[in-house]
């Protein structure tokens, strides 16, 4: 696959089309949103991790002056989840508590003191059960399980095999295998997570808004758990925080605010506190890997065998589909002529994870990319030139059946390599200071849906109206990515209009089309390919309309800047008002409909699985991150990254440089000091304070370089930039560590607490070693 | 939504004699200067006083003068007017960069020095929500029987955290401690006990009212470990004052914060008086922290590593600090 | 009709907000951040943790950046607070909007309001920072969305706007 980047001049970036709404602070988000009269909204939560409810009393909260309305596990009856096969959780516990801090009961009253009591005046007997808080623990043979179908408390076990690994291993010159370790971590968006939901009894309609990612699927979890018709309930997206993951499932607290609402027959609103927004969780879990990999002695692998072991939480959400994607995503990236996965999802008492940034690509990407590394040292040759020996020739089909039409890795590391001086500096940097690099990758949105229903991948309306303006209606949700304005900048260009023409509606299910939702990149990819579609639909009716006005052939029309002609005469041109108005003549307001749908070819291999990981195009992405550590204090500061990513086309390179200087920084965190913890159980964790996302003052200057493949099937050739570069900074860094002190880390993050105590286990070893060498 | 805080009573008192009556009248009341430390214990339930006492508009407490005695800090300056001082920097380096390490710039604008004084000690156990505490059965220092840190003993261990009082204990402060008994001025040094509940050796009702250090300090520097570069407490502290005659130690003081229950001023470095700063001395110090530093579990971050990376701290400030 | 359990105490307060004296009937126990949101309606001011530690509620008072969620509004007698929303005057956006919207200094935008009273905070005490005492000023302020580095241009460029 030959890039042609340069070939085409770079695109223009674009502020998003919201921004103002935001610096100015007018921008609402759900708990900025009218509430005047709604209830305040409470949740009681487990204190302990595991146990059954023996006694539940909410009589005394019941009758509390002030309290309009508690709601308990009696009030729902019925699971919700994910996958249609694993929904294996109440909103409200019902006989068994699984986690600390999992819902038990809720509570609306007319403040927040009130609530309050009625929280404290709830009487709650419960008999404790054994917890474990790790894989081992839990798949222990005497272990308890957590959910009577899945014995080993494994919630899935994937076993998958392509190629021959005994033939590989066997071919190569240098085996090697490492265990890795890497903590959970949390989204940790700034906004925490809120729900107003409005119950109204005459009508029997539920509208809620909220902070999800993905209203579709919280529109048909309320219908399930409160047993209503679809059609009577309305999900609205305000502004939104963050999502990065967060909220790409229903969360348990929107089904309850949602039960809270109609008990009361009225408005709710629930704030969670920091503390509950980590307790609600969803993120990455605690993955441990084994792998091994063979390699020849010019770099070439031969084969590979990877073990996951992921801590999920207590129940089912992602967690197949994460498990799924630790092996899947091995793929896509690299040529393996042949790879062995053994994954095990395992169940514990601690919050469920779930889908986070790199969803499932990272820690099996973080432990790839450092063993790589250091065979690469093994076998003295340089990092670059390993990943060279192993790239793929698009377009291609992987071993586990994933196609690939575009591939930019090639450029993305020259670009990295020449921008970082890599060739010219790495083994001459002083002592303490050091350079690694890694290439990562992502899908721009599953190929698959999780939610088969045979719709198409994305639909977006567009409607054009007297006034002249055109609103694109689409169900994707913007959570700060800017996924409107590149809908608006997708449908602006293909019109040839002015952007401010196009006004974007987004995330309203009484409103805009079904979307699937913002999560695995899927926005730009699909939504960006129906709002193309759409809008040459419009194209195509205003040429048609104004062919017959200038009495021509359509195909001789010409559009440009709101003006349609033919040929270069002035004189008959026409003004983009004046073929409107044409268009609407008979007809009136105009509405048109894309779509956009992955061939079934593009869906993934047929073993069991296979779905998961097939996109219609992947992002690649390299890294070089240069370090200083402190060898006597531990601690690590990045300098500064140089990044290159290929997301096929630019649409708007301001807002692809914002994703991708975000994802490496997000990437930095869950490398450098973020890190969940929990005491018995207990979030540990849970505040700003503790969960140690980086300041600006740990920040470095993040240098992006993009890189254009133009992808085939992409909207103007584009494929997804928000998550391709995250997975490649933490094996960066901890390649840099080594580089910089020779210290080879196998456990995320690199706190300044592991890094001495590796620095200690070396100078004990050598000291062994003078001692033994002594002695013979 | 409006966020529950417990409910008390302001009292706005605008001379130290107001706050001291005040406190009289209500006993169980506190002192409230910056908040900063108070107000989010006080939004996690872990302090619930029926009073509170803000020493914000008391003009007293804000004199900052220097002079030939010394340096007069009220305990209402706030650290960013400290962290702002040339005369600070210049003259007391380590008093500066404490101030400078503290929180962010908004606590900074907030926090004052008798607060950062009297901050209150740190625990992963205790300085959590009321649901955390209320699952976890409370602890020794709030409400409960056991500590978590250490089940077996009988006292707290939770840590004292705040930067600037290393930096003023190896300067020589001396504070000024006023009381129903009247003002009494005592080294910096005996305000504090190792003891995480009652870190402070002040009387019921006592305020802080100044911080005094001598003129003409020795040269000086404060460093802390944290996992972040901004916000975070330190895990562990140390301030160095050291002056020298030629290559000889003429005087090294060294204190710590983070680490134990109290800062304190690390014991034998009398004895190194007339040394060369070599690294057979600097080793000699790396023991002695290492020995007299007591972290406990009271933070996520391993207690081995703040005790090693405490006297990494002192080994390298005292070696930077050695004239060239 | 539900009423409130307890009718909390109340006093007469005075300050200056966003550039107007005005008089409300506060809590003695209420934070400013909550006055703000829920008695002035200015809901620019956002709320991102539990206390003190993520700078989403940055404010001014006489000129100093604070976090108002662990400020009591009683202690803001007789002051000037100003917030975000004060910023855009007669139909324009400040330097500072401006290059954080042009600059996408703003992403998600929830931490955006505190970020720019952080950086508003600087640029009127030292108005051509150097990019050192852009990061000092900002060191309390977390951001999930940028990883910094198009706020420190936004800043920068205002910085060069202003000049
Ligand atoms: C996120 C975060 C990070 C922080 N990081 C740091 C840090 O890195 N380093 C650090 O040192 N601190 C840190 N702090 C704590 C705090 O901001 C500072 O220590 C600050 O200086 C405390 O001063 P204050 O005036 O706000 O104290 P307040 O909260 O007003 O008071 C603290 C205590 O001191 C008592 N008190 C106050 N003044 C007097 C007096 N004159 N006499 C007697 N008693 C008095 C009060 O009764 C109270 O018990 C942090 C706080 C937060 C929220
Ligand atoms: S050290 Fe022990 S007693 Fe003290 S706060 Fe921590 S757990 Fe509680
Ligand atoms: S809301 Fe986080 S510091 Fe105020
Ligand atoms: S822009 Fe989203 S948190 Fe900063």
């Amino acid at each position: 696959m030959s890039v042609d980047a340069g070939t085409r001049p770079p695109r223009r970036g674009v502020p998003l089309i919201d921004g103002v709404e935001k610096v100015t602070g007018r921008a609402r988000y759900t708990a900025d949103l009218d509430h005047a009269g709604a209830l305040v909204g409470r949740i009681l939560r487990s204190p302990v991790s595991h146990g059954e409810i023996v006694g539940l009393d909410v009589s005394a909260a019941r009758n509390l002056e002030g309290v309009a309305a508690v709601v308990t596990g009696d009030d729902c009856p019925y699971t919700y989840g994910v996958l249609p096969i694993a929904m294996n959780e109440y909103p409200l516990a019902r006989g068994r508590v699984r986690y600390r801090g999992e819902p038990i009961a809720a509570v609306a009253a007319v403040d927040a003191e009130t609530a309050q009591r009625a929280l404290e005046l709830i009487e709650l007997k419960i008999r404790e059960l054994p917890a474990y808080y790790t894989p081992a623990e839990a798949r222990a043979p005497d272990a308890i399980l957590l959910h009577d179908n899945k014995p080993g408390n494994v919630e899935r076990e994937v076993h998958h095999q392509f190629g021959d690994i005994d033939v590989g291993f066997a071919a190569a010159d240098l085996v090697r295998e490492e265990t890795f370790s890497c903590a959970e971590i949390n989204h940790a968006q700034i906004e925490p997570h809120a729900s107003l939901s409005e119950f109204d009894p005459l009508t029997g309609r539920l509208t809620v808004q909220t902070v999800s990612q993905v209203g579709y699927y919280l529109h048909l979890m309320l219908a399930r758990c409160l047993d209503m018709d679809t059609s009577r309930i309305r999900v609205i997206k305000p502004f939104i925080g963050g999502g990065f993951g967060a909220r790409v499932e229903a969360l348990n607290f929107e089904i309850v605010t949602a039960l809270l609402a109609r008990a009361a027959n009225g408005k709710v609103l629930m704030e969670l506190s920091r503390e509950e927004t980590f307790i609600t969780h969803r993120a990455r879990p605690h993955t441990d890997i084994r792998l091994k990999l063979g390699m020849s002695k010019t770099g070439r692998m031969t084969a590979c065998e990877l073990q996951v072991v992921q801590r999920g939480g207590a129940y089912a959400g992602y967690g197949i589909i994460t498990i799924l994607y630790a092996g899947s995503l091995l793929h896509g990236i690299y040529d393996i002529p042949a790879a062995k996965y053994d994954g095990y999802r395992v169940y514990a008492n601690l919050p469920p994870c779930g889908a986070m940034r790199g969803h499932g690509s990272v820690d099996t990407r973080h432990a790839f990319e450092t063993l790589v590394d250091r065979m690469a040292r093994e076998l003295g040759l340089d990092p670059f030139a390993v990943r060279r020996a192993n790239l793929l020739h698009a377009p291609t089909r992987t071993v586990n059946d994933l196609v690939v039409n575009s591939y930019g890795l090639p450029e993305c590391l020259d670009r990295v390599e020449r921008a970082s001086g890599w060739k010219e500096r790495i083994g001459r940097l002083p002592p303490g200071k050091g350079l690694g690099m890694a290439c990562s990758h992502y899908v721009s949105g599953a190929a698959k849906p999780i939610h088969f229903t045979g719709e198409p991948h994305a639909v977006v309306h567009l409607k054009l109206d007297f006034d002249g303006g055109v609103t694109a209606l689409t169900g994707a949700a913007d959570i700060g990515q800017g996924s409107s304005t590149m809908v608006a900048i997708a449908v602006a260009e293909t019109l040839d209009v002015s952007l401010d023409r196009v006004r974007v509606v987004s995330a309203d299910t009484a409103v805009t089309p079904k979307d699937n939702g913002a999560y695995s990149s899927r926005i730009t990819f699909m939504v960006g390919n129906a709002a193309i579609d759409a809008a040459r639909k419009l194209k195509e009716l205003l040429i048609a309309t104004a062919a017959r006005k200038l009495e021509a052939r359509p195909e001789d029309v010409e559009c440009e800047n709101e003006t349609f002609r033919v040929g270069h005469g002035e004189q008959s041109a026409l003004r983009f008002a004046d073929v409107v108005a044409a268009a609407l003549v008979n007809e009136g307001a105009i509405t048109v409909k894309g779509a956009f749908t992955c061939p079934p070819d593009a869906q993934g291999g047929k073993h069991r699985g296979g779905a998961v990981g097939s996109t219609m195009g992947f992002s690649y992405a390299a890294q070089v991150v240069e370090v200083s550590v402190d060898d006597a204090t531990g601690q690590v500061s990045v300098d500064k990254v140089w990044v290159a990513l290929d997301c096929g086309r630019a649409i708007n390179p301001l807002a692809v440089e914002g994703q991708m200087q975000g994802s490496v920084w997000m990437g930095m965190g869950q490398a450098l000091s973020e890190e969940t913890r929990y005491l018995d159980g207990l979030p540990a964790h849970a505040s700003m304070l503790e969960y140690r996302m980086p300041t600006i003052m740990d920040s470095p200057p993040i240098e992006t370089h993009i890189v254009e493949s133009y992808d085939p099937n992409g909207p103007m050739g584009a494929k997804e930039a928000s998550e391709g570069a995250l997975a490649g900074f933490p094996p960066a860094l901890v390649n840099a560590i080594a580089n910089a002190i020779g210290i080879d880390l196998n456990e995320l993050p690199a706190t300044p607490d592991r890094i001495m105590d590796a620095l200690i286990e070396r100078r004990r070893k050598a000291r062994l070693s003078r001692a033994l060498k002594a002695a013979s | 939504m409006s966020t529950l805080l417990p409910t008390f009573r302001l009292a706005a008192p605008r001379t130290v004699a107001e706050a001291i009556a005040a406190r009289r009248d209500h006993p169980a009341a506190r002192f409230v200067a910056g908040g900063t430390d108070l107000l989010v214990n006080m939004r996690r339930g872990i302090s619930s006083p029926d009073v509170l006492i803000d020493l914000s508009g008391i003009d007293a407490l804000t004199e900052f003068r220097i002079d030939d005695n010394g340096v007069t800090i009220g305990a209402g300056v706030t650290i960013a007017a400290l962290a702002r001082h040339e005369v600070i920097a210049a003259r007391y380096r380590a008093l500066a960069q404490a101030a400078a390490s503290i929180a962010g710039p908004g606590h900074r604008a907030m926090g004052t020095v008798g607060g950062n004084l009297c901050l209150d000690t740190r625990c992963i156990y205790y300085n959590q929500s009321e649901w955390w505490r209320h699952a976890n059965a409370y602890c020794l220092k709030n409400r409960g029987d056991t500590c978590h840190v250490a089940p077996q003993g009988q006292r707290c261990h939770a840590a004292f955290s705040g930067d600037l009082a290393p930096a003023l204990l190896v300067l020589g402060a001396e504070i000024d401690v006023l009381g129903e008994q009247g003002l009494r001025r005592l080294p910096l040094s005996q305000l504090y006990i190792e003891d995480g509940k009652a870190h402070l050796a002040l009387a019921d009702g006592e305020l802080i009212t100044a911080v005094r250090l001598p003129p003409a300090p020795p040269a000086s520097a404060y460093a802390k470990i944290r996992t972040r570069a901004a916000i975070d407490f330190p895990l562990a502290g140390v301030a160095v004052a050291l002056a020298t005659s030629g290559p000889a130690i003429a005087s090294l003081d060294v204190a710590l914060t983070g680490t134990n229950s109290r800062p304190f001023l690390l014991a034998g470095t009398d004895a190194l008086a007339g040394r060369a700063i070599d690294d057979k001395l600097l080793a000699e110090v790396d023991r002695l922290v290492q020995k007299q530093v007591q972290p406990m579990r009271t933070t996520l971050t391993s207690a081995n590593y703040r005790r090693v990376a405490a006297a990494a701290l002192a080994r390298r400030l005292i070696a930077d600090l050695r004239p060239a | 009709m539900h009423a409130p359990a307890s009718e909390p105490k109340k006093r007469l307060l005075r300050l200056r907000l966003n550039g107007r004296w005005r008089e409300d009937a506060v809590g003695e126990t209420q934070l400013l951040v909550d006055y703000l949101r829920e008695v002035a309606h200015l809901t620019g001011t956002k709320t991102g943790c539990d206390g003190g530690e993520c700078g989403a509620c940055t404010v001014l008072v006489d000129g100093e950046a604070v976090p108002s969620c662990i400020t009591l509004v009683a202690r803001c007698e007789g002051r000037s607070v100003e917030t975000i929303e004060a910023l855009a005057t007669q139909g324009r956006l400040s330097a500072l909007q401006r290059a954080f919207h042009e600059k996408l200094g703003a992403q998600c935008g929830f931490c955006t309001p505190g970020m720019i009273m952080a950086a508003e905070a600087l640029l009127r005490d030292n108005p051509a920072p150097t990019e050192d005492e852009i990061r000092t000023a900002l060191a309390g302020n977390l951001c999930r969305c940028t990883g910094y580095v198009k706020i420190i241009e936004a800043v920068r460029t205002a910085v060069e706007a202003g000049s």
